[in-house]
Order: C-alpha cells, then structure tokens, then sequence
C-alpha cells in the first residue's frame, strides 16, 4: 500500500524529466562523445575510409606550429581580455553604483555590446579601425601621429582583437557585478562605518569584496570560457590571418574541419578545448570555490 | 469542435498547392542543381534556368547554394558521404580536383564527345583544361575569372598618367603608384596579394607551381623568387599599404587608393560601390617585362555532372551543355562580370559584341582570355592547407618579415611536408 504512490511517483518523476534526459544525450552528450571518438581517427569529410590512428592526431598536434601558434594567440587573447574586462567591469560597476544620476543610462551604454550582433558590430570595427579611411586613423593622423593598420598588421591585430573582445565582454560582466553589488546590504556599509572604518577602500575590501565573492567567481570563469571560445571576431574581421597572427583555438578547429576537411584532426583539437574549459570549471568547483565566502 | 473543423481548411491549400504538380510530373524529370555564391552568381543561373524551360520544359530544375566555394565543397563531400549527392553540382575551379580525385565527379567526355568533336561546340582545349585533372575530365568550365587592374582615373590622370593608356608592365605600374602617392597623397597601389595572385604572377614569369609529373614543387625557381621580390617591391617600393580584400575594396571605394589589382568578377561589385565618386577604369593585369606572353591563373566555377539516376543523368547533363553552350554563357556574361567559358561565344560577334561595346569595363577579363592557364590545384588531401601555406608565407614578404629567398625556401619546405609521399 505505502510502496505503490511512491512507485508511481517516480515513475511519474522519469517520465516527466524523460524529454530532457533524452535530449541531453541525443543533443549533448553523444555528439561529445562521436567527437571524443573522431578525435582518434583519421576521418576526412567524404573519404571513402576511416581508421583508427591512436593519438596519431595529438603526436601531429605537438608538431603543428599552427597549433601552438593557435594556442599561444588564445593564452595571450585570453590573458589580456578577462583580467582587463573583469578588473574594468568592477570599477565601472563602483562608479556607477554610487553615481548619483544616470545609473540607468550608464548601465544601458555599457551592456548595449552585449546586446548588439557580433558579426554586425564586428563590421562596424572594421570601419572604425580601416588604416586609411577609418576615423581612429584620422583621429591620429590629425594630432600628428600614424597609427597602425589594426587589423591587417601582425603587429597589432591581436591586440585590437583583444580590444573588441574586453569592449564585448566589460558590460556582461558590469551588469552581474552591478546585480551582485545591489545585494549587499546598505546596513553591513553603515556598520563598518560606525565600527570606525572611515576610508573607502577599507570599505571595500573588508565588506564589498568578501561579499561579492560569489558573483566574482562567476564572472571569472564565465569570462575565461567566453575568451576561450572567441571565434565571431575572428571569422569576420581577420580569417586568422595575417600569417596566423590571430588565428585562435576554435578557429582553427574550424578550418581544420570545414575548410580542409580534416574532422578526425578537428575533432582532437576541439577535445583540447573541451580539457581547457573543463579545467576552468574544476578551478572554479575545486579551488576557489573554497575560498568564496557565501554571505 | 473548433479543431475538427479547422483541418480541411488546412488541407485546402496544401492540396491547391499540390494539384498542378500532378499532370506535368507525367514524363517530366526533376533535376537538383548545386552552386555556390550565389551573390554573385544567382542572375547567370536564374537567366540560364529561364531560357533552358522555353527549349526543355519537361526537365525542372531545384536550386540549391552554398555561399561560398569551401562551403559548397564541404557540402558536396557531405552529400557523396551520405548518398544524397545532387545531379549537378558547380564547383569552384581549385575545388574541383578533390571530386576528380575521389570520382564523385563522372568523367564528361564521352558525353561531349556524342556531340561531335568538343571543338565545334566551343569547347576548346584550354577551357577544357579547367576541369581536367590527370586526364579526367571532371568538370566543364562554366565562369572563368583572371586578374585585372581597377583604376581611379582621376587619381591616375593627377599623377601625370593616362588611364586609357596605362603601362604596359608591372615595373611601369610600380612607378605610377610611386607617382600616384607623391602627386595625389593616397595609397598607390593594393595587389590582392594570395595564392591565386601569387600563382597568376609566377605563370606571368613562365613559371610553374609543379613538375610536369607532379613529383615534386616547381615554384622555388628564379621565376618563383622573382613573382616574390615583386611582391616586396610592391611594400617597399610604393609603400603598398596592409589591408585585407575588404578594407582594400572600401579604401579603394572612398577615393584612397589609385590602383587595385584583383579578379574581374568583382567589376559589377566595384561599379556599385564606387558609384558616381569617382571615374572606374578597368585594364588587362599588367605584364611581366620582356614576357608579353605570360599566363595567367584561371578562378571561376565548373560543372560536375553527379546524377547517378540514367534519366536525370541526361537531363543534368542536357542542362551542364546549354549552361555552357555559347547561348548560355551568353547570359552567364550578361548576368556577372566574368570571362565566357565557350570559345564560339568569345569570337563570335553576334553573341556579345554589343554587350562589351555598351559595358567596356568587362572588357579587359575576355581580351586577355587568350592567356588563361588553370589555377593550380595540388594533388592529394591537403589542398586547401598548401594553399595557406603559402599564403602565409607571401604576408612573411608582405609585412617584411622575411626576404624573398628566406620565404620562397620555407614556402618549397612546408609545401613538400604537405603532399602526399610517392611510394
């Protein structure tokens, strides 16, 4: 008699969660998994065969210079966007919390990146940064400078990458540490006023910062994997080039793959990204999850 | 009640939609037709579709496009590994050795050959040779592209140069651009600096990417080295700024830019965005001095017949000879900016003499037609990689990264990594 509603309620439990379970591994895990196999072949798109080759494809990877090139630009991009975007995200987010006008309107023309289309936005650099015509160029011309040719030198196209890539990322991350600041009690600040903690920084470290601990975390790691997985930029404004001086990791997983037809090695790339994004969330669970004081 | 009755009103016009396929599917074979680009290809083919239904309206056709020439290959081999390949598929012409490679392509030449000998219908040698790869015809040429040079007339005629009568050779070019930059203030000169314009500047020196057999690369030789010091005379000489395709084609729009040397495809493009800013003239590519009868690398797309089906294997091929009969290519040239692929509509007057009297910026691809030679495509799986390859080693000259001998030596070395090992 007890036994039956409790059967019938877990019956009701998988069948009601069916729909997601199956989707997850039709959808998600599979997939991973197809791709996890590919890794270890030596598939081309429409060759007649396929053979198993080991790590065939991770030996060619170690000797690739494309591929340490590809990974030297993602470290590098990666280095220069989540501590500039999320550092910068913070400041502004102080700024503009205890700004007393315009909250609103400031919150709005940082976030407005996040909200725009890459690809469309990416365009509108391209305008902007032109050697020639473009108005930053003109801008230096006029006070007696010459700039680079952003995009097109090796010299600099990271960096202007890594630029768009901090000016994408600095509102997402505003508006979370905006929310996580909102949070915070106004009382716990008053507090430490009265116990004698008259300076702002003090303030700050001793109570904003321990208390955003939690959003921090967050936006350090959603940060990294979204700098990991940069590829729009890439794709539309440099094709990696010039001479693989912006080439990052999915990109070049997606000429492998889709320009020339090697998916057996395009998938062992992609499983390098995967073991990145995976590390970065062990960091996250692992690490510094630890550390994080939940109020 | 309300869900009962909405269904025969659903099937209402589904079952319009479906009536008048009925009586003409009796003896009619559908056809599905694959190209890429269709940006710039759509009107050739839309106009080519029109005219095939007045004289074979029992053969329809379904469109299907890739945007571009990888994306249409990758689809192609996707298709070939699934089974659903289409009937007819128009490749890019340094795409289309893959499919010869891996007989997804079926050889064309019998079928050419039932209508009389391939010259009488146009089809002569060197356009033949587009789409042959060791002997095999896979594909029929159906637009063919070479480089050209764009100028800004104005800009020219301020730098103390006749754009009606522009140099003859590159070392002539080299100083109108130094000209153009001294006098005028704006960039002189940009050359679409890739594999392609590398291969067309080393087949203008006589040179060859490949022995003859195929056993090994040909390009580091004096001709290769000296396509590559042009290349670095181009920066050092005219101070040939760094842009890409693009920022070159917006630089070149907004009056920046004197001279430009790219693919006479673009020339409808080029007259859109330079609008009424300035004058466009266009003229053949300049030549290599003291080679006035150097080749040049031949782009465009070609058809490759598909169709496993005997009935619309006729049709598809009925389709591939009108698109590239001289009726056909006709339009094709009508509808983009490119050469025609079918030698009696290149010397017949009546086909297109007026259409290049009335439009002369189409006129510099087809008078240098004569020197097309084909671009290039290396044998076996890693295509597309030599090509970067050595893409990448022309912007090592481009930023002065390297000298001439320093990237012909690394481009040869990377190059032979990448064939295939001869047992």
């Amino acid at each position: 008699m007890r036994g039956r509603p409790g059967r019938a309620e877990a019956l009701a439990g998988i069948l009601l969660s069916l729909p997601a379970g199956l989707s997850y591994l039709l959808l998600l895990l599979m997939p991973t998994l197809a791709a996890v196999l590919l890794a270890f072949t030596d598939y081309e798109l429409g060759a007649p065969t396929i053979a198993w080759i080991g790590l065939g494809n991770f030996e060619e990877l170690l000797e690739d210079p494309g591929f340490r090139v590809s990974l030297r630009n993602t470290l590098v991009y990666v280095g220069i966007v989540a501590p500039v975007s999320i550092a910068g995200a913070l400041g502004l987010a102080l700024l503009i919390e205890s700004a007393a006008r315009g909250r609103t309107l400031f919150r709005a023309v940082f976030f407005l990146p996040v909200v725009s289309l890459p690809v469309a936005m990416a365009t509108a650099w391209q305008y902007l940064l032109h050697p020639t015509i473009g108005p930053v160029n003109a801008f230096l011309r006029d006070i007696g400078l010459s700039g680079p040719a952003w995009l097109t030198s090796s010299d600099t196209v990271l960096l202007s990458l890594a630029f768009i890539g901090i000016w994408e990322a600095i509102g997402f991350n505003l508006v979370l540490f905006m929310a996580g600041l909102t949070a915070i009690p106004r009382e716990l600040h008053h507090a430490a006023e009265v116990d004698g903690v008259p300076s702002a920084w003090e303030r700050f470290r001793l109570v904003t910062w321990p208390l955003l601990g939690p959003t921090t975390l967050f936006v350090v790691t959603i940060t990294l994997i979204r700098a990991v997985r940069t590829f729009d930029s890439v794709a539309v404004l440099t094709q990696g080039g010039p001479n693989r001086a912006s080439e990052v990791l999915l990109y070049t997983m997606y000429t492998e793959g889709f320009t020339f037809f090697r998916l057996g090695y395009s998938a062992a790339i992609t499983l390098v990204f995967l073991v990145i994004v995976l590390a970065l969330m062990l960091l996250q669970t692992r690490v510094l999850d630890r550390r994080v004081h939940y109020g | 009640m309300t869900a009962i009755a909405r269904r025969p009103l659903l099937a209402l016009p589904a079952a319009a939609l479906a009536a008048p396929a009925i009586p003409r599917a009796q003896g009619a074979t559908e056809i599905t037709v694959h190209y890429c680009q269709p940006f710039i290809f759509q009107a050739s083919y839309d106009a080519i579709t029109a005219a095939f239904a007045r004289i074979e309206p029992s053969i329809r056709i379904t469109y299907v496009t890739s945007p571009g020439y990888p994306e249409g290959a990758q689809w192609l081999l996707r298709q070939a590994a699934t089974n659903q390949l289409p009937d007819l598929s128009f490749q890019g012409l340094n795409l289309a050795r893959v499919f010869a490679e891996r007989r997804i392509a079926q050889d064309l030449m019998p079928l050419i050959l039932q209508g009389g000998s391939a010259a009488s219908q146009g089809y002569s040698d060197a356009l033949l040779a587009l789409g042959r790869f060791e002997g095999y015809q896979a594909g029929l040429a159906y637009a063919a592209s070479t480089a050209i040079t764009y100028v800004n007339a104005e800009l020219v005629r301020r730098a103390g140069f006749d754009p009606a009568a522009l140099p003859a050779d590159w070392d002539g070019h080299i100083r109108m651009a130094i000209a153009l930059r001294e006098r005028t203030g704006v960039d002189g000169m940009w050359f679409a600096w890739s594999e392609w314009m590398f291969q067309t500047l080393l087949l203008q020196h006589h040179g060859r990417m490949m022995t003859p057999d195929e056993s090994d690369v040909a390009f580091d030789s004096p001709a290769g080295l000296a396509t590559l010091r042009y290349h670095e005379r181009f920066v050092a000489e005219t101070g040939m700024p760094a842009l890409n395709t693009n920022s070159a084609q917006q630089a070149f729009a907004a009056g920046r830019l004197g001279a430009f040397y790219w693919t006479t495809a673009v020339v409808r493009n080029f007259i859109q965005s330079v609008g009424r800013n300035f004058e466009l003239r266009t003229a053949t590519l300049p030549i290599v001095p003291g080679i006035p009868d150097g080749q040049l690398a031949t782009g465009g797309a070609c058809g490759m017949l598909t169709a496993r089906d005997p009935a619309k294997r006729e049709a598809a091929w009925r389709f591939l000879r009108f698109a590239t009969s001289p009726e056909g290519q006709t339009l094709m040239v009508k509808n983009s900016g490119y050469v025609p692929c079918n030698q009696i509509a290149i010397d017949d007057p009546r086909w297109l003499s007026d259409f290049y009297r009335d439009n002369p910026l189409f006129r510099p691809a087809t008078e240098q037609a004569g020197k097309m030679a084909p671009w290039y495509a290396f044998p076996g799986p890693n295509g597309v990689r030599i090509t970067q390859a050595i893409t990448n080693n022309i912007s090592r000259v481009i930023e002065r990264q390297a000298t001439p001998e320093v990237a012909l030596r690394d481009m040869a070395a990377e190059v032979r990594r990448l064939l295939p090992r001869r047992s």
